[in-house]
């Protein structure tokens, strides 16, 4: 009964690797240093996904620290571009992917390599080691989803302050957020936090910059 | 108004209230997109100047008007409730743009839904941004306010009729001399 | 309530979000000085510590920081020795909003990011989808998109220009610099409709074309403002204040700048060629003659150098464009992928429907596309990284900020330096806070 009812507006297409893309870079044509990885670890590449010309490398999170070091030392990307979490939030094993993207700058080409998180042992190997470059972004990461980077030298959070308790990017969270979780300031100056995040639409009366003088004030 | 005696007549109130409310000076709380636009509109081209409020001030002990131009995000909502609290008073409130006055676009876990959730307000813009000339009529909107306001021989905070003040009396020089004149 | 007394303390100021506090002062603590080892002796103590060492909060609420930034820095006598800085005051979690709103209706977000140049990221965000969903855009749209993007490029960097020099102390410049974006406000409310969040571009071209009138404001602006932008070069070049505020001020060499992650013209300023208007030319960019302005100091001045001249190659560009603008439609005729034009929303039953569909459900991705594109926005490489499950919404819509990269090296470039420096230097790395702070 439920799968007779469950139709799309959209026929969902798969995504067809071959189709050619208008788009599609000349940069991101990585098949040599896909080669080189796969000589030099051959258990390392579990998958390659390919799609508009861009190649998705999958690499097993036990090498993924060496790989990295012979991407920079030796393959030459040296420069990371950008690197951060998705949540999968499927029922089969690993939950979370992180995905980094490296520039080699004097070939000229774009590679991008995902890594797979399990959800209750969320721990990556930091890279901050090799990429200074990935210190904000692995907090950023680290904030959003709650995935740890060890050896991380600061692992605070990024952007939401340290009282805040979950991990928005979640795909459980909330997009309006979990009320009582972040304290809205007083409403007076001597007053106490708001907890309610609608305090303006709840309470009645908007709070006033003066002090109004009582009805009737015999003085 | 005497013209042939040189001297006019009017309550301290409307004296004040109209000195007040032609250097009005905004504490620019530049958020977010909006605070590009409160540039424009302290800019050259729609000048705010012809308004007596082209000082921005960005310490809150010498202003007297807050403009929060951008969204509010729950960590930002402190420091600006402490800005608040530190003007001198009498201080009024712009809320400029959708999102300072309801959260806007951004109906999301980091923004507040309205900083009037925390602080008050005397005048909403809308627009998203509000364009220069929306914030100078807000402005004005805010000058028409402070003219019917008591300010201080009636002061709010102490009633129309508070027996205990003192009243005032001011020494005015006229052509013969000076007279003094009784409490206001 | 006992979380009051801890939460609003009057005695500290800066006391409320006690924990986050606490973190940072901790994080400024362990923080190891690198100053020290690149002197080599420790940094020299005198007895009474109260006389020499401070630690200073900066905003966030400061008129020097752009924004709201938030700088924690450890002064030794004048000099910084460390620096810690806290963003995310404006953090509002557009990339989970993204996961919730259709391709086409994410695209007004965008504007509210880099906000000093909001066609960029408009245009950055439809050719992320474009390729996402492998949609065709028009000859015509590709040039009139170069076209706004530069104006763009424009109207960051006099903003940055205009306040930098305010920072620095010349206000004059700041109501020159003005002028010149109102002059840009114009033709972008000539083209939209609206002064800076112009949301114009569209999922595999644009909303309107080009009116004649527009296209005569933009060739004017190109002309009369090459004369103005040398003029502000005649005035600044060899301005002793401005030179002697800006030389051997926050010095990276290439290498750390790679290290580092800066983009833009703080990479290009340390000699690093990388612009992605060439490393992977995107619209007609490979067909239009323009250089890529290139120093090798790494200094504010060097910053400072590459973005004006930039502003002078983006007109170059611009008059390419204008001159070779060709006649023809400016969206994609597909009603799978792209609005139809209005003319058959208002005449025709199908465009009527198509449009309704397209609003209500949009252009859906094949399941499990993935895809990366970048442009050149005027702070750096601007990329989005986006994931399909097949509907409407992307899975995952990854911003890669050009503010958030270049601040990051920002610590590390103000330690070492006198405190009066860190307005030249924030100033000159040009962060927007609503970008960096997604
Ligand atoms: S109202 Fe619009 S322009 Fe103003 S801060 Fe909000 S999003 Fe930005």
């Amino acid at each position: 009964m439920a799968d007779s009812l469950n139709f799309h507006f959209t026929p969902v297409d798969k995504a067809r690797p071959d189709e050619e893309n208008l788009h599609a870079k000349a940069s991101t044509d990585v098949t040599d240093v896909i080669q080189a990885i796969q000589e030099q670890f051959p258990e390392a590449i579990t998958e390659v996904v390919v799609y508009a010309g861009e190649r998705t490398i999958f690499i097993a999170g036990e090498v993924f620290l060496e790989v990295c070091t012979a991407l920079k030392e030796e393959l030459g990307f040296t420069y990371l571009v950008d690197l951060a979490g998705v949540d999968r939030f499927q029922e089969e094993a690993p939950r979370y992917e992180v995905y980094y993207c490296f520039v080699n700058l004097q070939k000229g080409k774009r590679l991008r390599i995902k890594v797979r998180v399990e959800e209750d042992d969320a721990v990556l190997p930091s890279i901050t080691g090799l990429f200074k470059a990935a210190d904000w972004n692995e907090r950023e990461c680290f904030d959003m989803l709650g995935i740890r980077f060890e050896g991380h030298p600061d692992l605070r959070r990024m952007f939401m302050p340290e009282d805040f308790e979950y991990h928005p990017q979640r795909k459980e969270f909330p997009l309006l957020g979990i009320p009582g979780s972040l304290p809205l300031p007083p409403r007076t100056p001597e007053g106490e936090l708001t907890m309610d995040p609608f305090a303006a639409a709840h309470s009645g009366s908007p709070a006033k910059s003066y002090q109004e003088p009582a009805e009737n004030d015999e003085n | 108004m005497d013209s042939a005696t040189g001297y006019l007549t009017t309550t301290v109130d409307a004296v004040v209230n109209w000195a007040r409310s032609n250097s009005l000076m905004p504490m620019p709380m530049g958020l977010a997109c909006c605070a590009i636009e409160m540039m424009a509109f302290g800019g050259p081209k729609y000048d705010v100047g012809r308004f007596g409020s082209e000082a921005m001030r960005f310490s809150p002990r010498q202003a007297d008007l807050m403009i929060v131009a951008g969204w509010c995000s729950y960590k930002m909502a402190h420091a600006i409730r402490r800005v608040w609290d530190q003007m001198a008073d009498p201080k009024w409130c712009i809320a400029m743009g959708a999102c300072a006055s309801s959260g806007g676009m951004h109906r999301c876990y980091g923004v507040v839904q309205g900083i009037d959730n925390f602080m008050p307000v005397d005048v909403y813009i809308p627009g998203c941004p509000p364009r220069p000339e929306a914030v100078i009529h807000a402005l004005m909107d805010i000058q028409e306010k402070v003219r019917n306001e008591y300010s201080i021989a009636k002061d709010y905070a102490s009633g129309p009729k508070k027996s205990a003040v003192e009243p005032m009396n001011l020494e005015i020089l006229t052509s013969d001399g000076r007279t003094t004149v009784g409490g206001v | 309530m006992p979380v009051k007394s801890s939460f609003h303390d009057q005695e500290n100021i800066f006391s409320f979000w006690p924990r986050h506090n606490e973190t940072i002062l901790k994080r400024l603590e362990s923080k190891d000085a690198w100053l020290s080892t690149r002197r080599g002796t420790e940094v020299s103590r005198v007895k009474d510590a109260l006389e020499h060492e401070m630690t200073l909060n900066i905003g966030p609420q400061h008129p020097a920081t752009h924004g709201v930034l938030r700088c924690m820095v450890k002064l030794d006598g004048e000099l910084i020795e460390k620096c810690v800085l806290d963003i995310g005051y404006l953090h509002r979690g557009v990339e989970k909003l993204a996961e919730s709103k259709t391709y086409q209706e994410f695209m007004p977000y965008t504007d509210r990011m880099d906000y000093l140049a909001p066609y960029a990221n408009n245009v950055a965000w439809c050719m992320a989808v474009e390729k996402l969903a492998n949609v065709e855009i028009p000859e015509r749209a590709q040039w009139i998109r170069m076209i706004m993007c530069e104006l763009a490029r424009i109207s960051s960097h006099l903003l940055w220009l205009g306040v930098g020099l305010m920072d620095a102390g010349a206000v004059s410049v700041f109501l020159w610099t003005f002028q010149g974006r109102e002059d840009l406000y114009s033709i972008f409310d000539e083209v939209s409709g609206a002064r800076f969040t112009v949301s114009h571009s569209r999922i595999g071209g644009l909303a309107t074309d080009l009116s004649s009138k527009a296209i005569d404001m933009i060739r004017d602006f190109a002309i009369r403002y090459e004369e103005v932008i040398k003029g502000w070069q005649k005035l600044l070049n060899r301005n002793r204040i401005w030179i002697d505020r800006n030389k051997d001020v926050g010095t990276v060499s290439a290498d750390e700048a790679i290290a580092l992650g800066l983009t833009g013209s703080n990479l290009r300023g340390s000699g690093v060629p990388y612009d992605i208007r060439t490393f992977e030319p995107y619209l007609k960019y490979d067909e239009v003659d323009f250089i890529i302005p290139l120093r090798e100091e790494g200094d504010c001045l060097a910053r400072y150098h590459i973005r004006v001249e930039e502003m002078l190659e983006s007109i170059k560009i611009i008059h390419q464009c204008l001159d070779r603008l060709p006649e023809g439609p400016i969206r994609a005729d597909d009603a799978k992928k792209t609005y139809p034009s209005k003319n058959e929303v208002y005449y025709s039953m199908e465009g009527m429907i198509h449009d309704f569909m397209y609003t209500e459900t949009g252009i859906a991705p094949p399941e499990g596309a993935a895809a990366y594109h970048a442009i050149e926005s005027p702070k750096g490489e601007l990329g989005f990284y986006l994931e399909s499950d097949g509907t409407g919404c992307p899975w995952r819509a990854r911003i890669n900020a050009p503010s958030f990269t270049n601040l990051q090296g920002l610590e590390s470039m103000m330690e070492g330096h006198p405190v009066a420096d860190i307005v030249v230097l924030i100033g000159s790395i040009d962060p927007v806070m609503g970008e960096a702070d997604k």
